[in-house]
Order: structure tokens, then C-alpha cells, then sequence
């Protein structure tokens, strides 16, 4: 009973942060001179919820998830995961998907998976049932023998979310991991992330340029202003879940959705 | 055409090439002093095979081709690698080896022999010389091909700069890897035998300029073959270790 209670009261108000980010500026030191990239961004992400961040190109999105990583240095403030600052890449506390798939191609889709537990010297049995467990979770039973030149593209993202939750941390970022799929896959593959994300309750941030997308997945969405990115708008997306298909035709899908464009529009 | 019928056509091919190798001749049909029917090549191979002071030649260019690529290979790598991972060197150094790489490197030999005389030394430093540069040539290209995302993928998952570079860089490299092998072994005999030819006074390629000059046609062709087979043996050998490689190069 308690479990429950706290889940719903989780829905109300914010739950403790998976991910704080506090006045988190970046410039950057490139050829053309100072590109100040993210200015003064601050940010909590609730255990177990699912945020998205949208924003004009250029703004500044995938800096700052490379910086929720690990795999990049803010120049100021800070990023803090569990509690704890985030300084160098930490894969037991954050788990990442790139748009591209980023397969090894030299590796098969269970050793693709395998990858982040070999890193870790884990023993092999345990990889491979840990990497076996991922491969059904993502709906890919039977394929783990297949490379990644033969696998679909929807077929080699799901190898990459995978391969992010095979370390089971609680935090999965995700920068555009649908975008070079083609639109029924990309629809496919959010009811399917949708799915993992409710099956395994893991923080998910999430970058995307799709308005339906932004919608139809997240517990909040985030815009961001063009560079040097700020963040302007936190839109609460109060749809029921699960969410389904038929959600994005009704009135309160499409004002939520006119909503996050009117921002982006000022942001640009 | 399927892969059987391109079989049989080459096979064709090769009967008919072979063929008329040792029936031209045989007729009259061409002069068999300047092209001895095939026949008598063959038989002429197997009596040079026996021969203390051939073996002692092929011994000598075997040694030869093995210290030249031994030298040569890792300096190249080492090179190219430095001047693909550093943007400066890079910058400095790129365009003076492209510059060099164009030279034929047949124009220097003089000079090694000046300097090294006509021995052992001086046929693997010129063949080294030769060699060098392609490898440079080919491990920069190789480094370049490791994709940036790969290495970030790693890193995200906490990889080491040793993890990063055994099971990053190394599977990505390794076609291009086994790639420069093979055409550093062509440069690299190349080099042994225009150095053996050129100046020496043992190594199969002095044979080989030496049966030439004095007309001895079936040795001279003997020669060839024998070469021939050895260089496209190495060279099937490791195409067919990049053949099994490439089927994740896509
Ligand atoms: N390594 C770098 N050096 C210099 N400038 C950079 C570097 N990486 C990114 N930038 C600049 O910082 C800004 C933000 O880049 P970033 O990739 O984070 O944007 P983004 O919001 O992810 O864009 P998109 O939506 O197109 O993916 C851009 O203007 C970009 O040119
Ligand atoms: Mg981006």
C-alpha cells in the first residue's frame, strides 16, 4: 500500500531528482573563437520519470546530455546523478543512446549488448544471460546471432537500448534515438520504448525534434531557447497512461503539441 | 553469369594462355629461343630448385623481403598512427609524405648503394625505403576509418584508454590492417628485387638479371615463375583473411 501511495503522490509533485543539473553553463573553445553554448541551466529529473527536451537546432541539447554522461566537461556548475556529481562517464548511474545506432559492426547483437558488462571483465555467464534478458526485454528473442549489418534500423535500436540498460542504471539519456527511422517505425519503437520504460521504472531523458514524439512519451517536456541554450518552458504533459495511438488525435494532444511549437517558436 | 560459369571461364582462360605457351613455341610459331615452351621451363624449375647455389639465392632474397617488411611495417604504423592521432604533426607532416610517397623510389638506389655498398644492408634499407611510405599511406587511412561515435559509445560505458583502443581501434582497424599487409608486401619485394637486379651478387633477382643478360631463357623463365607463385601466394593468402573480415566492413 505504501508503494502505491508514493507512486501516486509521485505524480503530483516531483519525486527526489534521478538527475539535478544546477546552473550548468558551457562555452565552448572552438576554431571561430568563444561559443557560449548552454547558459545558467538548471533542471531536476524525477526518479522514474520520463523528461523530454526540445529545442531549435544548434541549442545546445545534445551538449548537455553529453554532460549528464559524463562524457563531456560543463564549464560551470554542476550535474549531480543519485545524489552524487557526475565527472567522467559512470555507467552503473547512467546508461546512453545515440542517434545513431553506434553498433559495432564487428560484434554480433548479443556481443553488442554483452559489451558494456566485457568492459567490466564481468564473467561470461552472467554476460550472457544478463545480455540474453535485454535482448528479449527489447523484443529482439532469436536475433542475437545476427550482425549488425543485418538488422533492420528500428531492429538496431533496439540492440542499443539494450545495450544502455544492460548495466541496469537507473538513468537512460537518449539523444534522437529515433530520428533516422522512418515514421511508422519511429511510431513503433516509442510504444515500445514506452513499454521498457514502464516494465523497468528507469529515468529516461530524452531528446527529440518531434512535437508528436515529445508528447506522446513524456511525463514533462522541456524547451530550450536557441544558443546559447536556457531553458524557457517546463510543459507538464498530463495525458492518462499508458499512452496510446489514439491519444494524438484528441484536443488535449494537439494543444499540448501547439503549445511546445508556439515555444519553440519564440526560442528560435 | 554464376560463380561456377566465372570459374570455368578463367579456368578456360588460363588452359588456353598455358597452352599456347608450350604449343607456339614447339611449332615454330614463335621463336623458341625467346619464349621456351612452358614444358621446358617446368623442368628447368625443378632442376634450378636443385641447384646449392639457387637455394642459397632464394635463402638470401626470403631474408632479404622478411627484414625490409619487419623494419618497415611497424615504423609505418607507428608513423601513421602519430600523424593521424596528433592534428599538429599532422598538419606538418602529411603533405611531405604525400610529396614523397609520389616519387618513383627507384631514383634514390644510387644513392644507397653509395652510401651502403651492394650487400645485404643496403638491399632491405632500400626495400624498407620503398615500403615505408605506403604503410604510412595506409595506417593513417586506417585510424581515420575508426568512427568517432564508436570510441564515444565506449567511453560511455567507462572503457579505459587501453579497453578504447584493443576493442575499438584494433577491430575497426584490422581490415585495413590486413589491406596494408598485402600491398607493403608488393612494394616491399619490388623493392628486393630491383635492388638485386640493380647492383648485387647473390639474391634470385641478380639470377633473374643475370640468366637475362646472357640469354638463358628457360632459367630466366623459371625465375619468374617461381616469384610469381610466391607473391600471389602471400598475396591470396591475406586477401582471403580480409575476405573473411570484410563481412562486417559495411
Ligand atoms: N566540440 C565543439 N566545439 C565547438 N563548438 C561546438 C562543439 N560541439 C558543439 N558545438 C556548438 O555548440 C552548439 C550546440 O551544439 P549541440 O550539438 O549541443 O546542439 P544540439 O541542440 O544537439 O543540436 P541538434 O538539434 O542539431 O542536434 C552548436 O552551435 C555547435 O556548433
Ligand atoms: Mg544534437
Amino acid at each position: 500500500m505504501q508503494h502505491v501511495a508514493n507512486l501516486s503522490a509521485s505524480r503530483a509533485e516531483p519525486a527526489p531528482a534521478a538527475v539535478a543539473v544546477e546552473g550548468v553553463s558551457h562555452v565552448y573553445d572552438g576554431r571561430e573563437g568563444k561559443v557560449p553554448a548552454l547558459e545558467d541551466i538548471s533542471m531536476t529529473v524525477g526518479a522514474g520519470r520520463f523528461v523530454v527536451i526540445v529545442g531549435p537546432s544548434g541549442c545546445g541539447k545534445t551538449s548537455l546530455l553529453m554532460m549528464m554522461a559524463g562524457l563531456r566537461r560543463q564549464t560551470e556548475g554542476a550535474i549531480l546523478c543519485a545524489g552524487r556529481p557526475i565527472l567522467d562517464p559512470d555507467p552503473d548511474r547512467v546508461g546512453v543512446v545515440f542517434q545513431e545506432a553506434s553498433l559495432f559492426p564487428w560484434l554480433t547483437a548479443l556481443d553488442n549488448i554483452e559489451f558494456p558488462l566485457a568492459l567490466r571483465r564481468a564473467p561470461r555467464e552472467e554476460r550472457r544471460r544478463r545480455a540474453t534478458e535485454m535482448l528479449n526485454l527489447v523484443g529482439l528473442q532469436g536475433f542475437g546471432a545476427r550482425y549488425p549489418h543485418e538488422l533492420s534500423g528500428g531492429m538496431k535500436q533496439r540492440v542499443s537500448i539494450a545495450r544502455g540498460l544492460v548495466q541496469d542504471p537507473p538513468v537512460l539519456l537518449m539523444d534522437e534515438p529515433f530520428a533516422a527511422l522512418d515514421e511508422q517505425t519511429r511510431m513503433t519503437m516509442g510504444h515500445e520504448l514506452l513499454r521498457i520504460w514502464s516494465q523497468t521504472g528507469k529515468t529516461v531523458v530524452f531528446i527529440t525534434h518531434s512535437l508528436t514524439e515529445a508528447v506522446y512519451l513524456a511525463d514533462e517536456v522541456l524547451v530550450m531557447s536557441a544558443r546559447p541554450g536556457r531553458i524557457i518552458d517546463r510543459i507538464l504533459i498530463t495525458l492518462p497512461r499508458p499512452r496510446t495511438y489514439e491519444m494524438m488525435a484528441t484536443d488535449v494532444f494537439g494543444r499540448l503539441r501547439d503549445r511546445i511549437w508556439q515555444q519553440i517558436r519564440k526560442a528560435a | 553469369m554464376t560463380r561456377l560459369q566465372i570459374v570455368l571461364v578463367r579456368l578456360a582462360l588460363l588452359v588456353l594462355m598455358l597452352g599456347a605457351w608450350e604449343l607456339l613455341p614447339r611449332n615454330g610459331v614463335v621463336n623458341p629461343r625467346l619464349l621456351p615452351p612452358l614444358g621446358d621451363v617446368l623442368v628447368m624449375l625443378a632442376d634450378i630448385l636443385g641447384r646449392p647455389a639457387v637455394q642459397e639465392a632464394i635463402l638470401v632474397t626470403a631474408a632479404e623481403v622478411i627484414v625490409a617488411f619487419i623494419i618497415a611495417v611497424p615504423v609505418g604504423a607507428a608513423v601513421g598512427v602519430l600523424i593521424a592521432e596528433n592534428d599538429y604533426l599532422g598538419e606538418i607532416f602529411k603533405p611531405l609524405l604525400f610529396y614523397v610517397f609520389s616519387i618513383p623510389k627507384s631514383i634514390f638506389l644510387p644513392m644507397f648503394i653509395l652510401i651502403m655498398g651492394i650487400g645485404f644492408q643496403q638491399k632491405v634499407a632500400y626495400a624498407a625505403f620503398s615500403t615505408v611510405f605506403v604503410v604510412i599511406m595506409s595506417a593513417t587511412a586506417a585510424v581515420e576509418s575508426v568512427r568517432a561515435d564508436h570510441v564515444l559509445v565506449a567511453r560511455s560505458y567507462g572503457a579505459t584508454q587501453m579497453q578504447v583502443l584493443t576493442r575499438v581501434y584494433v577491430p575497426s582497424m584490422m581490415p585495413f590492417l590486413l589491406e596494408t599487409l598485402r600491398i607493403s608486401m608488393i612494394f616491399n619485394f619490388t623493392g628486393v628485387m630491383i635492388a638485386e637486379m640493380y647492383a648485387s651478387r647473390t639474391g634470385i633477382g641478380h639470377l633473374i638479371a643475370n640468366w637475362g643478360e646472357n640469354f638463358q631463357m628457360p632459367q630466366l623463365f623459371a625465375g619468374v615463375i617461381l616469384l610469381a607463385a610466391v607473391a600471389i601466394a602471400f598475396n591470396e593468402t591475406v586477401r582471403f583473411l580480409e575476405a573473411r573480415c570484410s563481412t562486417w566492413r559495411t
